[in-house]
């Protein structure tokens, strides 16, 4: 069966998605879950009210199915009581939808567990996101942060022009790291900046030209190692939110 | 075609002068070029016929043409015929991270079987350096794989130097020119190539039907044992009907391909600048100049590719995505990832490949359309703010 084989009543949640956007306020909480792997995230917010779940809305990243799962479940418990939306299961938003393609139940079927999350987040009366809070661990030598020293590590950046072209991921270590990040957009189009903190801790302003530019945040993000041969090709990235690790291909590291 | 079709990347309309030349081949001329009666003997003179005009569209010798079931046989007889037969002389094989996916699997294939592979990195256009290739060859290559062009960027790799630095270092040299034939010209003496693959369908010839050059002097295993067609290197009665239409599908791109490529050209042009002008947040994946006449790659910051590809589909515009939720694997696709992309990145990626019956109207159909489909899907995505 293809992975888009999908019944009418999929498409058409994906089409007309109900109860789409954000709510705000006191009685509200919110569920947020994800599968970096197969690039679905859902967030769901409920609104209680006696209990019962008075108002819904959601907003997802995903395919068709992580669309269309996440507006169904919306009308299935909108009304309900908690009790009974903590019942709601995936094989429940399954069925309602007449089905989802077998590969489909697992990675695109999270609307339950976002909403089971949400409804655990206001019975914990914390209104944060689910997302586990580490703390940034203690700074650690990078795996082949030495052997790639001047082949691609770099400790300082006194002439950016040898950057020009090449993907840089740059260590987020305050402001002066923040600032050659910006600089570098003028050479080269893929600029990173990792850094092990949910937030950018830096001065209002430049955080606003950041989020303005082409530079890429990663947020929660711990470089775990350096890879490649003779010269550096890759990061190992540990995703400190999703618990995960990754490969990205990069031509050039800045650790100040 | 009902609607718009940009994806002739994925498959291509058989031109209508080529089935027409095709079905005789099917009724009257049916031989079997191994019979030795008259239907038999006029079946061999068209099958020599054929691939001593196939075999100039490359510039090759007649002699130094199989023909196979298509591209992936190819490829496997390539990877796997080469290495089987040359073990003696190494044990390393070298492609690069951007190959087709049969070159990828053949790969793995290899490696289970004891043989060494290396991986080129390629730089964030997806061209590999020379530099790099030549770092990781070493005394035990036998094989470089490197494909013409990415059959999902677009992005065309340097196979002339490519094949001179094999050849320099006595090294044998294979590309999948697959996504480039009929695009570009391909010509096996100057690109210094000992083996290539070609398949009919990505010039508008049936599908079934696809060709390895073997330069003269390379040996190969046979994959394929039977009654010993092809030189023995691939058993298996002659697809005279499909054989024919490659041909006529070859005297065509001849004549025409130099007109199509500066039409596609044009479309493929208008679609990035529009695209790139109109819609925020969107990045062109491939190489901005050296890169195939028909491709144009996308992504878009915040959305997935599937949901993309599903809303033009209810607009009647078919595309490609490098998404990984309509993979069989549900892995994004690794040419977007060895591109340095994050996987929420490849995963909002669009393929638009243009072709002999595309037309303007397309173009703008397309430029009409996505603005709206990525605006609303943005409106629902929580990490578009």
């Amino acid at each position: 069966m293809k992975s888009t084989n999908y019944s009418e009543k999929v498409l058409d949640h994906f089409r007309n998605p109900r109860n789409v956007g954000t709510l705000e306020g006191e009685d509200v909480a919110v569920g947020r879950v994800g599968n970096p792997v197969c690039g679905d995230l859902m967030e769901m917010y409920i609104k209680v009210e006696d209990d019962k779940i008075k108002d819904i809305k959601f907003k997802t990243f995903g395919c068709g199915s992580a669309i269309a799962t996440s507006s169904m479940i919306t009308e299935m418990v909108k009304g309900k009581s908690l009790e009974e939306a903590m019942k709601v299961t995936r094989q429940d938003v399954a069925n309602e939808l007449d089905g989802l393609p077998p590969i489909k139940m697992h990675c695109s079927n999270l609307a339950a567990d976002a909403l089971h999350d949400a409804i655990k987040n206001y019975r914990n009366k914390s209104k944060s996101m689910s997302a586990p809070t580490k703390s940034p661990e203690e700074k650690r030598e990078i795996i082949g942060e030495k052997e790639f020293e001047n082949k691609g590590v770099y400790h300082k950046a006194d002439d950016l022009s040898i950057f020009k072209d090449k993907r840089v991921i740059v260590l987020d270590k305050g402001d002066r790291s923040q600032e050659i990040a910006l600089n570098l957009t003028k050479l080269t189009s893929r600029v990173i900046l990792a850094t092990s903190s949910k937030d950018l801790v830096t001065n209002p302003e430049l955080k606003i030209k950041l989020k303005q530019s082409d530079v890429k945040i990663l947020y929660e993000s711990e470089i775990l190692e350096i890879r490649g041969t003779n010269e550096v090709e890759k990061v190992l990235i540990h995703d400190l939110n999703e618990d995960e690790e990754y490969e990205l291909f990069v031509d050039a590291m800045i650790i100040l | 075609m009902n609607g718009i079709y940009l994806d002739y990347q994925s498959s291509k309309p058989v031109d209508p002068r080529v089935v027409e030349a095709m079905l005789p081949y099917f009724r009257e001329k049916f031989g079997n070029p191994s019979s030795l009666h008259l239907e038999g003997d006029q079946a061999t003179e068209v099958l020599e016929n054929c691939r001593e005009d196939i075999a100039r569209f490359i510039h090759a010798d007649k002699d130094e043409i199989i023909f196979t079931s298509g591209a992936t046989e190819s490829n496997n007889l390539a990877l796997i015929g080469f290495a089987l037969r040359n073990r003696n002389k190494g044990n390393h094989i070298v492609i690069s991270e951007i190959e087709h996916i049969s070159v990828h699997n053949i790969a793995k294939f290899l490696e289970k079987s004891g043989f060494e592979v290396s991986r080129i990195p390629v730089d964030q256009y997806g061209r590999i350096s020379l530099q790099k290739l030549h770092d990781r060859i070493t005394e035990k290559t036998i094989l470089v794989s490197i494909g013409y062009a990415s059959n999902e960027i677009g992005t065309i790799q340097l196979v002339s130097e490519i094949g001179k630095l094999c050849r320099e270092k006595g090294i044998a040299f294979h590309s999948d020119a697959v996504a480039a034939e009929g695009l570009l010209p391909v010509d096996v003496t100057k690109d210094n190539l000992d083996l290539l693959t070609l398949s009919s369908n990505d010039i508008y010839g049936p599908k079934g039907l696809g060709i390895l050059y073997v330069k003269e002097g390379t040996k190969l295993n046979t994959l394929m044992i039977g009654g010993g067609q092809e030189r023995g290197l691939r058993s298996g009665t002659e697809n005279i009907p499909a054989i024919v239409g490659m041909r006529k599908t070859v005297e065509i791109m001849q004549k025409e391909m130099d007109i199509e490529v500066k039409r596609f050209t044009q479309y493929r042009d208008e679609l990035i600048r529009g695209v790139l002008e109109t819609i925020p947040k969107c990045h062109l994946n491939g190489h901005p100049q050296h890169r195939l006449p028909n491709n144009a790659h996308f992504r878009f910051d915040g959305i997935e590719g599937e949901s993309l590809l599903l809303s033009l589909k209810d607009k009647g515009i078919s595309v490609s995505t490098g998404s990984a939720c309509t993979s069989k694997t549900l892995e994004p696709s690794h040419t977007l990832i060895a591109l340095g992309l994050l996987h929420e990145e490849a995963h909002g990626s669009l393929q638009l490949t243009c072709g002999r019956f595309s037309q303007p109207k397309d173009v703008e159909k397309v430029m009409e359309v996505l603005p709206g489909v990525v605006e609303r899907l943005r409106k629902l995505s929580p990490i578009y703010r």
